[in-house]
């Protein structure tokens, strides 16, 4: 990844070269391939594509929660401290202690399912506490008081009362908050929201959104939004990356990338959405094909065999790189120049 | 209810439907209460029309999907069904043994393909069981069937012999819809059919769904909360709240000129695909009322940016404000609510 959008400060996160292969009996999953991406603070970067295309493996990747038989095999991942230092997390040992102040401390990440994501046995307001503690040298009663202050920074209301109550007692949209005021309790850097309201309905998931903005904009956090929702994508990001099988095809402002898309995926995907201000029972523009099996990963730009604009002998042959096409924006394709083989 | 959409005879005529579970507690199990998951929902389907009943989780459309084909019993109501053969049958409360024919003329699309396809079983199973179950057929007939179904719904037959597994979501999902057109049915139920399916392969299923409603004029009652893949396929759209029916219309009048607070709120929460038309939304305060224990007067007063005192205390019944336009609301014709442009 080269050029950060705009005013030129330094990502406070960095991806370069990402591979997180996944090693089974049947093969090797290529997770991720390749990815690049980059975050700035205060912004919300979002990370869309479809199934499989490796997104949510990006975000375990970078918190080093992949699971087993899965490993970061290669790669760079660039987390910058205020004083201009730079940590490598994919270096660090997984397991060990700089990566557990890192997690919850630097990076928190909101998962999609609240439900599963607490202790059904622990009432939510221990479970915080605990994390609390694990990273800031409180007592019990001043964690306690500092989790009631979460939970009535995120809209819950009766904050002093819901601290005591279990997961199931809650709605859905009151455990995605309780969900996001854990992550948020050690006032990280960064927050991986990974389809944060894709579980939820729209009132609910419009009141999620709005009160992740509203933190953002207290804290200046970065957001790193991980979702197949295009919606959601324009609704909440400064800069957006497409991904596809494992790989970044494009990213850009987020203006460009819904106005101005250039790489054919990202045209395609855009097109074949249900669109509310679509007319009356229309039919849809559809992706040929389907997404190939991740044991089959064809040569080349993995998406040739469904590209409009394949070129034979080109696109079959090399991978394309993430290249600079337009201010701020990058697209991995041929059809922007780039002659090299 | 009047005023049909097209010029169509009613294939189903729901009136008054009511179900209601029971809650209970203590050590005798005694009824405490009940959630009325569905409260008194009028409507009617035209044959070969789509009916999308649009609402949140907990809403009731699926429980008035799963009543229609009478999945669950209705507690109250009438469920008028026009069969191939000419009279018209009370699913609410025609006995068992008589549901068995009737459910060859209503078949469901299920919103898992994950899940609602038996991994032990090939295609060829799978699809022609419900010819199985209704003795259609021999053996080399069901084979021919299959084999013309799964062509109809763009796989190959070649696939009959293959497990599930093998197959992604969307070719999934166009099994299990290969299989409710194995009975040649007049009503087909989908609840979510596209809800577990990533973007491009929704847009292949819809436009799927299109296709065989225009060559086998079939009716659907499309079970969905995302307006914006309603929007793609409906011809009318049913919004629900706490087991009701606040909102009914033709699908342009509905989406441009809704005139319950509830649907311009639910139509403005969709997040659009477009930066440019960000900080719109009304963002409702509060959740959705308990169905066991529902607010007084309208159901959707306490979150509702225009309630007055009357919507305190008089529950609104569902009227016409204009032909093919019903509203549950007191202020229906005063209000100017905001609809999708364009």
């Amino acid at each position: 990844m080269a050029g950060p959008p705009g005013d030129g400060a330094r990502p406070l996160l960095e991806v370069r070269n990402l591979r997180t292969y996944f090693f089974q009996d049947e093969g090797t999953i290529k997770a991720v391939d390749g990815a690049g991406l980059s975050v700035h603070a205060g912004k919300t970067l979002g990370i869309v594509g479809e199934s499989g295309c490796g997104k949510s493996v990006t975000a375990r990747s970078i918190l080093r929660i992949v699971e087993r038989p899965g490993r970061v095999v290669s790669g760079e991942i660039l987390l910058r401290d205020d004083a201009g230092g730079e940590t490598d997390l994919a270096r660090l040992d997984a397991e060990g202690r700089e990566m557990r102040r890192v997690r919850g401390g630097d990076i928190a990440l909101v998962f999609q399912e609240p439900m599963t994501s607490f202790s059904p046995v622990h009432t939510v307001g221990s479970q915080m506490i605990e994390t609390i503690r694990l990273h800031q040298r409180l007592d019990k009663k001043a964690a306690r008081e500092k989790a009631i202050e979460m939970f009535r920074l995120v809209g819950i209301p009766r904050p002093e009362r819901r601290v005591d109550e279990y997961a199931f007692q809650l709605s859905g949209g009151l455990r995605q908050r309780a969900m996001i005021a854990l992550a948020l309790s050690c006032a990280p850097r960064i927050l991986i929201a990974d389809e944060p309201t894709t579980a939820l309905d729209v009132t609910t998931q419009a009141q999620i959104l709005a009160l992740l903005a509203r933190l953002q904009e207290r804290d200046g956090m970065a957001i790193i939004l991980i979702t197949h929702n295009l919606g959601v994508v324009a609704e909440m990001c400064d800069e957006v990356a497409v991904m596809y099988l494992g790989r970044v095809v494009e990213q850009g402002p987020v203006d460009a990338i819904f106005h101005a898309p250039r790489h054919p995926y990202t045209r395609a995907l855009l097109r074949s959405i249900p669109s509310i201000h679509a007319p009356v029972r229309t039919r849809l523009p559809t992706i040929a094909g389907s997404i190939p099996h991740p044991y089959n990963r064809p040569p080349g730009c993995p998406f040739h065999p469904r590209c409009p604009d394949f070129m034979p002998g080109r696109c079959d042959r090399s991978e394309p790189p993430l290249l600079p096409i337009a201010p701020g924006q990058h697209a991995a394709c041929f059809l922007y120049g780039d002659a090299r083989p | 209810m009047t005023t049909p959409a097209g010029g169509g005879t009613r294939l189903l005529e729901v009136t008054n439907l009511r179900k209601l579970f029971p809650i209970r507690r203590g050590f005798l199990r005694r009824v405490v209460g009940h959630v009325r998951a569905v409260d008194g929902v009028t409507f009617h389907v035209q044959s070969g029309e789509t009916l999308a009943l649009v609402g949140e989780s907990g809403c009731g459309k699926t429980t008035t999907s799963r009543c229609v084909l009478r999945a669950v019993t209705p507690t109250a109501g009438q469920i008028l069904f026009r069969t191939a053969e000419g009279p018209v049958l009370d699913v609410a409360t025609l006995p068992r043994r008589h549901l068995r024919p009737l459910r060859r003329q209503m078949q469901m699309i299920f919103q898992d393909p994950f899940s609602s396809l038996n991994p032990r079983r090939t295609l060829l199973d799978i699809v022609a069981e419900p010819l199985v179950a209704n003795r259609v057929g021999t053996r080399a007939e069901r084979v021919e069937r299959v084999a013309e179904l799964l062509r109809l719904v763009g796989l190959r037959p070649e696939y009959m012999r293959r497990y599930p597994h093998a197959f992604s979501g969307g070719q999934r999902q166009r099994v299990g819809i290969a299989r409710a057109l194995a009975l040649n049915p007049r009503l087909v139920v989908a609840d979510e059919p596209v809800s577990a399916l990533d973007v491009s392969v929704q847009a292949q299923i819809l436009n799927l769904m299109l296709d065989l409603q225009a060559q086998l004029g079939l009716t659907y009652l499309f079970v969905a909360h995302d307006l914006s893949v309603v929007k793609h396929v409906s011809d009318r759209v049913a919004v629900m709240y706490v087991g009701q029916i606040v909102e009914l219309a033709e699908t342009e009048a509905l989406f441009t000129a809704p005139r319950h607070p509830y649907t311009e709120a639910l139509l403005s929460a969709v997040p659009k695909p477009d930066p440019r038309l960000r900080a719109q939304r009304i963002v409702l305060e509060g959740d959705v009322a308990d169905a066991a224990n529902p607010p007084s007067g309208c159901y959707f007063h306490p979150r509702c940016a225009y309630a007055v005192e009357r919507c305190r205390i008089d529950t609104p019944r569902l009227e016409p404000v204009e032909p093919g336009h019903f509203v549950a609301c007191h202020r229906a014709r005063e209000l100017g609510l905001r609809g999708i442009s364009r």
